[in-house]
């Protein structure tokens, strides 16, 4: 795209009309503006797609087969570890990555922070992804699938933490959707659907900080279902909710400081002066959002582990793989990001993001899978569970790519909004 | 004729001593009195009837270890000792006269709604029979697997899947892989 | 209307007094208080009498239609059977399995059946967000597979690791536990298939209350015989199928670290913050707007202000 964007002016699209005033088309817009064959040529080119490619090409047989045969067939069918990397890595670990939603809605319409504009959109559509993705993931997982409207329409058991989960995440994509809209309509056109969703902006961005709220700590409130089975220093029953919401504040925001820098790297043509300008600035900035909630978070993991006096198990072998992950999931990033932030160094940031969001994946898969049932064997997930979480994760990474490449996310349209 | 007077009354004396006194000896039943061999069918369903050898164990055993106290014969348990120290013989000895074979209907169960039932815990006729033979053959050497004392029938086979029942080599209900 | 008479009025008293005094008094229970249902079941599994014959395996096997089994029930070989270093537990195929321990301190080994505990106040069930379990008043925790929607967090919630799941089906997959025979026979009255198996009577059925005070008198009877405890009978709550052991409990596969509280205990912690977000969270965030918006306000009203001012003067020149 960067060579075609060079040769042709009009690529990439900001306007509703071509030069010569016509209007693109639908068809057009999907295809970046480019000829069918201009675009193949595009595809394949790229080496990304032929990794993708190779992905899909068993991933997408394994999914088929897990409906055909049975999650059995996927799995090791565990009954002593129920859930697996679906849900450690796809219902745990990306939910907390995509907290950017509310992170930046609130920023910005919330706190007036209109300097960082420039990257809602992207925060907002990382958030949108990253949680239908996991539903997606909660789909693959699931034993009956085709129930997942059981517990909001035909048996509800509202005491269940689970129940939250379910509805929150139902009611929070809603507002998600709602949010993201807006990019949606401008690049079709239809602006009257925008501005009615604008009118409800700050209602939205309100349900949607104390939905964020309480399922990322519901999430983690899961766990203390099974207070013996979570190794102690991973489980805290008074705790666990703060863990998890606190944790999903810096790692929403790494999240969205990785999109942005794969994006202005290697997707620089369709980025706008706008957000070229102001990334710097904008990651300086959230990197200090980050920050403060990652002492926060510290914190907190002291209190827990004094309050259930954990320390002789900080001693164990257990203890140093807890203290290995507080130091190099936080508390390494965390020094990043204050150099970063104190010395303008933009790139440190970025490393500590990436450092930040292993960290927190790393840690979901701890209470969930590792730490879990930590005085029986340790329950390593069949190389078809792997896969398929591979594969998921691919079509995620496809469908960012699909819609940033489209519609106004990290540029400004220039047609009428 | 005084004579004959005298002999008469201390006969009658001595028979009346005999019958007042002998019922406070230990007028329990003897060895003699008991069966040479017992059929257990009462339950027999899993397994053949078993054909109990009681001349056997009378030799083996006292009564009361397993008729308690119902043939008369002092208990050697002290917390029986507390209520049966002079219990006379029963009318009935038989095991099924007070372990019942139903021991968890909700018939049975009713009893122990009364406040005043001292055994709580008396095992029906299944657990009693093993609790009591095999509690023993563990310590005094004996039969102690289910098929020494008594065979499996075919519905027995059928249950536990053993037998012309069994199921086919190799064959696997184990789901995980 | 009806003249009141006095007798009228003396009768209406009179049974109005006895309807108040039948009715009973509604008393409500926190978590924690559930002692089950009054007429609750439950059995106390004799440790000391368990011989591992596995009858009780093999009279669930049929009673609940399970598959047939790999190799037959009077086949003691599966007692050496390790997974992962784990002696066997429940799967789809068995409700309920007997294994075998060598505690160091006695010359023999002891067995123990391990099934559903029937809690009285179920992990499963306060984890079900489908409402898929349900605490009968004869004591079992039945599961409606008919709500069900796989999620398996009974599983993670259970702390005696016994719901299963149906890994095997692909459409009809389903929560695999024991019942207590709720079905065919628990609902009628009647003892479950493996009690009725038992030879050794090492299961002894009658409600709950009744067998706990069995299982203090066998104690207090034999108190070299037995550890001076009722495993299940304050564990997480209380349980309806309880343990007698003449060994420590940890040394015959018992977990001796689960709470002595119902496991919805440590969730609570959670759940009273959910209101508190719910009815905090929109005026704290409505008031941080409202704060970080004020300079943009005070400005608009002086910009308004101003307008106001210079239209006044307009107004007065064209006056003058």
């Amino acid at each position: 795209m960067k060579l075609f964007s060079k040769k042709r002016p009009e690529i990439p699209i900001v306007h509703h009309t071509k030069e010569d005033g016509s209007a693109w088309t639908i068809k057009e817009k999907l295809c970046l503006g480019l000829s069918i064959d201009d675009y193949k040529k595009q595809f394949i080119r790229n080496p990304v797609n032929w990794f993708m490619a190779m992905i899909l090409a068993i991933g997408i047989p394994l999914i088929l087969g897990r409906y055909a045969f049975g999650l059995g067939w996927v799995t090791h069918a565990s009954n002593d570890y129920p859930w697996g990397l679906f849900l450690g890595f796809g219902l745990f670990g990306m939910v907390p990555l995509s907290a950017s939603g509310f992170m930046l809605g609130t920023t910005v319409e919330l706190f007036g922070r209109k300097d960082f504009h420039a990257i809602e959109r992207l925060a907002l559509l990382n958030g949108l992804l990253g949680y239908f993705f996991a539903v997606v993931f909660l789909e693959i997982d699931l034993g009956m699938p085709w129930r997942l409207p059981y517990p909001m329409f035909v048996s509800l058991g509202p005491a269940a933490v689970l129940f939250l989960v379910a509805w929150h995440v139902a009611t929070y994509l809603s507002v998600q959707i709602a949010e993201v809209l807006p990019a949606l309509f401008e690049w079709m056109g239809w602006l009257k659907g925008k501005r009615i969703i604008r009118k409800y902006v700050l209602g939205l961005t309100v349900a949607g900080i104390i939905l964020s709220t309480l399922h990322q700590g519901a999430l983690g409130a899961l766990f203390t279902y099974a207070p013996a089975k979570v190794h102690p220093l991973w489980i805290s029953a008074q705790f666990q909710w703060i863990h998890f919401f606190v944790s999903s504040i810096f790692g929403g925001l790494s999240m969205v400081i990785i999109a942005s820098t794969l994006i202005i790297n290697f997707m620089n043509w369709r980025c706008d002066d706008d957000f070229k300008d102001n990334l710097d600035y904008i990651t300086i900035g959230l990197a200090k959002g980050a920050s403060y909630a990652m002492i926060t978070y510290l914190v907190i993991k002291l209190v827990a582990v004094a309050h259930d006096q954990e320390w002789t198990y900080l001693l164990t072998g257990w203890g140093s793989y807890y203290m290995l992950e507080l130091g190099v999931a936080v508390v390494l990033p965390m020094f990043m990001f204050a150099l970063g932030i104190r010395n303008n160094w933009v790139t440190l940031i970025r490393f500590g993001a990436f450092i930040t969001a292993i960290g927190i994946i790393w840690n979901r898969l701890n209470t969930s899978l590792i730490c879990f049932n930590w005085q029986m064997y340790q329950e390593i997930p069949h190389w078809k569970e792997v896969w398929i979480t591979v594969t998921i994760y691919a079509i995620y990474f496809m469908t960012y790519r699909f819609i940033v490449y489209r519609l106004p996310i990290v540029y400004e349209w220039k047609g009428e909004r | 004729m005084l004579k004959r007077k005298r002999i008469m009354r201390t006969a009658l004396v001595l028979s009346t001593g005999a019958f007042l006194f002998a019922p406070g000896h230990a007028l329990s039943m003897e060895a003699e009195d008991a069966p040479e061999s017992v059929t257990i069918d009462a339950m027999a369903k899993h397994y053949e009837p078993v054909e109990f050898d009681h001349l056997l164990h009378v030799d083996y055993a006292s009564c009361q270890e397993c008729h308690h106290h119902t043939t008369g014969v002092k208990v050697a348990d002290p917390d029986c000792i507390r209520c049966h120290a002079n219990s006379p013989e029963a009318d009935e000895v038989s095991c099924a006269e007070c372990h019942a074979v139903d021991r968890f209907t909700t018939k049975y169960l009713l009893t122990h709604n009364d406040p005043e039932l001292y055994h709580i815990d008396k095992p029906g006729l299944k657990g009693a029979y093993h609790l009591n033979c095999i509690g023993c053959h563990v310590i005094i050497t004996g039969p102690t697997g289910c098929q020494d004392c008594h065979t499996m029938t075919e519905a027995g086979e059928k249950m536990f899947n053993t037998g012309k029942h069994a199921p086919a080599k190799g064959a696997s209900s184990d789901a995980h892989h | 209307m009806k003249k009141l008479s006095r007798r009228n009025f003396i009768k209406g008293g009179l049974a109005t007094t006895a309807a108040v005094a039948v009715l009973k008094e509604k008393k409500s229970k926190a978590s924690g208080d559930f002692d089950n249902y009054p007429e609750g079941m439950g059995v106390i599994v004799d440790l000391t009498r368990c011989v591992g014959c596995r009858s009780c395996e093999a009279a669930c096997n049929k009673e609940q239609g399970l598959p047939e089994p790999a190799v037959p029930f009077d086949d003691f070989s599966v007692f050496d059977y390790m997974h992962h270093g784990e002696k066997r537990r429940t799967d789809e195929t068995a409700y309920t399995i007997v294994n075998r321990y060598n505690p160091p301190a006695i010359d023999h080994p002891l067995f123990r059946k391990v099934q559903c505990n029937h809690c009285n106040e179920p992990a499963c069930l306060t984890s079900c967000f489908v409402n898929a379990y349900t605490k009968t008043p004869e004591g079992a925790v039945i599961y409606d597979a008919s709500v069900c929607v796989g999620c398996r967090t009974c599983m993670v919630a259970c702390p005696f690791y016994i719901p299963t799941f149906k890994y095997s089906s692909a459409f009809t997959p389903r929560i695999m536990k024991c019942i207590f025979c709720y079905d065919t026979r628990l609902k009628e009255g009647k003892p479950p298939a493996c009690v009725e198996a038992c030879p050794q009577e090492a299961l002894t059925f009658g409600k709950r209350v009744d067998v706990l005070e069995i299982g203090k008198q066998r104690i207090r009877r034999n108190p070299d015989k037995y550890v001076d405890h009722i495993y299940g009978e304050h564990e997480v709550g209380g349980t309806a199928w309880m343990y007698l052991s003449s060994v420590p409990f940890d040394q015959v596969g018992f977990d001796t670290h689960v709470p002595k509280e119902p496991i919805i205990n440590s969730v609570k912690e959670f759940l009273a913050m959910v209101p508190m977000v719910l009815t905090i969270w929109p005026g704290l965030f409505v008031g941080f707007h409202l704060l970080a918006t004020k300079k943009d306000r005070v400005r608009e009203m002086e910009k308004e202000a101003e307008l106001k001012k210079a239209k006044e003067n307009d107004e007065k020149e064209e006056q003058a």
